[in-house]
């Protein structure tokens, strides 16, 4: 058996790659000009606060440098990317309103299917607008707001927004945080009172259809004191051979005793620069509970940091990343103890193959404040062939003796006792490779729905299929 | 077009990996150890405020390296090892105090069948400052690192252990390992870690694992229920670590001197 290998095939993305023709109503120019961002805001009918907060980001992203710790974006070209592309519809709460083109998208995607059969709401992002979002009327009965963000920046919880947007994640955070500021466009804002818990998940799906252009999307979800959510987010764009650019920012605002699990199954397609921040703030006795699948893009910068803010507060992260040919996927996440008695659990696989690059790069922060906190960091990585890389970097940070602080990383092939095994037990050595390199991935699919998990299982299975040679 | 221009400011630098460099002083004093082919040597160096070392170690060979900090200014100690086919190459080192010390040793597993061992055991109080570096670079095939650090901190004491196996393309059944276990006993320590693997080749294993904190509480009740008080257990425990680094140097000289000018024994 020496030297024979499996042939892992990359993730079949084929059937993420349809698209239409742009019909879209109205385009910016490309680059990024004071002219465009204010042409953005009149173009939203932004308030006056949002106006100014669009001006003042994009001086903080001109004065801001570049990352030089990642992967490459020297690809990225702001110049030649379009920042706002509104689809020629306006937003529906009515699927058969929505135009053909589009509907036929999401309806490939199955986005109006999982929303009948296991979804309290959807919202469907189509380039830089919402154009359908809807919530099942028990759900809103138990007065759950799940809106886009436009709408709700207008609406009664106008001050809500204010108050906290871009907050968790301001301007200075870093560049592309402040290109976000500038230019965000579509995206949900959800609200879950005290006490309501949302049975079945509210999902988002953001499809970038345009070539050359950017996705800025913002999601803002409070859950209230002692509320429940799961939310799910997904994405995908048909491939070009210009790069696309994904700079959303979501925001996550956990409150006591509040429960949140956020999903994401992202499957960009490879000519994307995926780089996009998420962060949650959990107060005392809350919990986030990050699920995260990185399949697509061409470089992806993603670390979900959860700041636990509250005595006893939570977060699990639990990802997997899966890089193939000509992708470098920079993935992990970042948690601060700031608070007694705060746990953290970090669970995540990464695979890498036919000269795929996949980095998990973390950080546990307990400060001086978090007697009594509890953090375990577990990373497992599979490389495939020897024309990949997979990098482990992993940081702590500890400013308290009252804290127990474990790690543990490993990097390795499948190994051939595994394979002997089920040989021995009839299993073919190519479906014993697929299986071992499926499972290796269930930390993340037995967290998702099971019509999400089925999603993400074809997404490494269906190409798992392959000689051996 | 985008151009990459200084890095991003951050909590301390997380993203940028094991990637600080740090300056010698002029007063550096340079040092050659060789170890030849098949031969075997020990070499238990005095403590230099500033020392950059060079090692090579030929086929078959064997060195050791020990290397004792007893505190004072600390120092900054640079130490670069090639080592051929077969050669093994182990380094001690105990770091007990030093207002500032820096560490770096750097480890080319050229030759395939070449190992490098770290026993790293440190401690560290007042304002004591520690920063090591230790990278393990497997080239050869079936070459193998193992890096061990054990220490304690207390008072304001700092520690960084910046630690990376990186394992290049064509090292086929190498296996690199890292381990930590730092016991923190005062409020006020600061300890970061950042254990690299870095990985360019299928068939290897890359393995790190780290324990940071406290004492267990099972272990702190077992032997409180025998009598012993919480803050006796914790000295145990802190002169345990460093006892157990200790009686794995090789050079019993070293050792009888670290046990009876105070390496041992004495409370920290």
């Amino acid at each position: 058996m020496a030297g024979e290998k499996t042939i892992v095939a990359d993730v079949d993305r084929s059937f993420y790659d349809f698209r239409y023709e742009e019909k879209d109503a109205f385009r910016v120019a490309e680059g990024l000009t004071p002219a465009i961002v204010e042409q953005i805001s009149r173009e939203k009918n932004d308030p006056d606060w949002m106006r100014a907060f669009r001006l003042r980001s994009l001086e903080i992203y001109n004065r801001s440098v570049m990352p030089d710790w990642g992967p490459s974006i020297e690809g990225l070209d702001m110049e030649n990317i379009v920042t706002y592309v509104r689809p020629n519809t306006r937003m529906s709460a009515a699927w058969e309103d929505v135009p053909e083109d589009i509907k036929s998208t999401f309806e490939r995607l199955g986005i109006p299917q999982a929303e009948r059969e296991s979804l309290a709401g959807v919202g469907a992002q189509y380039d830089s607008e919402l154009v359908y979002h809807n919530v099942r009327e028990e759900v809103a009965a138990q007065g759950v707001v799940y809106t886009d963000l436009e709408s709700a920046l207008r609406g009664p919880y106008a001050d809500v927004i204010r108050e906290r947007f871009m907050k968790l994640v301001p301007p200075t955070d870093h560049k592309f945080a402040a290109l976000h500021g500038a230019v965000w466009s579509g995206g949900s804002f959800v609200y879950v009172p005290p006490g309501v818990e949302v049975e079945i998940p509210l999902q988002s799906y953001f499809r970038l259809n345009a070539p050359g252009a950017g996705q800025f999307e913002h999601t803002l979800i409070i859950v209230d004191e002692g509320a429940r959510l799961h939310f799910i987010e997904g994405c995908s764009a048909p491939k070009y051979n210009v790069a696309n650019l994904h700079a959303g920012c979501v925001e996550l605002y956990v409150g006591k005793n509040a429960l949140l699990r956020y999903s994401t199954i992202e499957n960009w397609s490879k000519n994307m620069y995926n780089l996009n921040t998420k962060r949650a703030k959990v107060e005392a006795g809350g919990k986030v509970e990050w699920v995260s699948g990185s399949f697509g893009s061409h470089v992806s910068y993603l670390y979900p940091m959860s700041v636990l803010a509250g005595r006893g507060a939570r977060a699990e992260f639990t990802g997997v990343t899966f890089a193939g040919a000509g992708q470098n996927l920079d993935t992990g996440c970042k948690i601060v103890h700031n608070a007694p008695d705060t746990s953290s659990y970090v669970n995540t696989r990464s695979i890498s193959k036919s000269g795929g690059v996949s980095t998990f790069r973390s950080a546990v922060v307990v400060t001086e404040r978090a007697e009594n906190s509890k953090s375990a960091v577990s990373c497992q990585s599979l490389m495939i062939d020897s024309d990949s890389r997979s990098d482990t970097i992993p940081a702590m940070d500890i400013r308290t003796d009252k804290a127990d602080v474990g790690h543990e990383a490993k990097i390795g092939r499948i190994s051939g006792d595994a394979v002997f095994y089920l040989m021995s037990r009839g299993i073919s050595e190519e479906e014993a490779r697929a299986l071992i390199v499926s499972g290796f991935a269930e930390n993340v699919s037995k967290e998702l729905p099971l019509e999400y998990a089925v999603e993400m299982n074809n997404l490494i299975r269906i190409e798992m299929k392959g000689a051996i040679g | 077009m985008i151009t990459v221009n200084k890095p991003l400011a951050n909590t301390f630098g997380w993203l940028h990996g094991n990637g600080t460099q740090i300056e010698a002083p002029a007063s550096t004093e340079e040092i050659t150890l060789t170890a030849a082919a098949g031969e075997e040597r020990i070499v238990a160096l005095p403590d230099s405020p500033s020392a950059r070392i060079t090692v090579s170690v030929a086929e078959n060979a064997v060195l050791r390296l020990i290397q004792v900090r007893r505190g004072g200014d600390g120092g900054v100690c640079d130490i670069h090892v090639d080592c051929a086919e077969n050669a093994h190459f182990e380094w001690y080192r105990v770091v007990l105090g030093g207002a500032a010390s820096y560490d770096n040793c750097s480890v080319t597993l050229r030759g395939d069948g070449s190992s490098f061992l770290t026993e790293l055991g440190f401690r560290l109080g007042g304002d004591e400052r520690y920063d090591v570096n230790c990278e393990a670079i497997h080239l050869g095939k079936k070459t193998r690192s193992d890096i061990h650090a054990a220490g304690v901190l207390r008072d304001r004491a700092f520690k960084i252990l910046r630690g990376t196996i990186d394992l290049r393309r064509g090292c086929a059944g190498s296996v690199g390992s890292e381990m930590e276990d730092v016991l923190l006993m005062d409020e006020t320590v600061r300890n970061q870690s950042i254990p690299v693997i870095l990985c360019g080749e299928e068939d290897v294993e890359g393995n790190h694992g780290a324990t940071i904190g406290r004492l267990d509480e099972e272990l702190v009740y077992y032997l409180a229920s025998r009598g012993v008080s919480r803050e006796q257990v914790y000295e145990i425990m802190a002169q345990a670590k460093l006892n157990a680094v200790i009686s794995r140097i090789p050079d019993e000289e070293t050792r009888l001197l670290l046990t009876e000018n105070g390496a041992e024994g004495e409370t920290i």
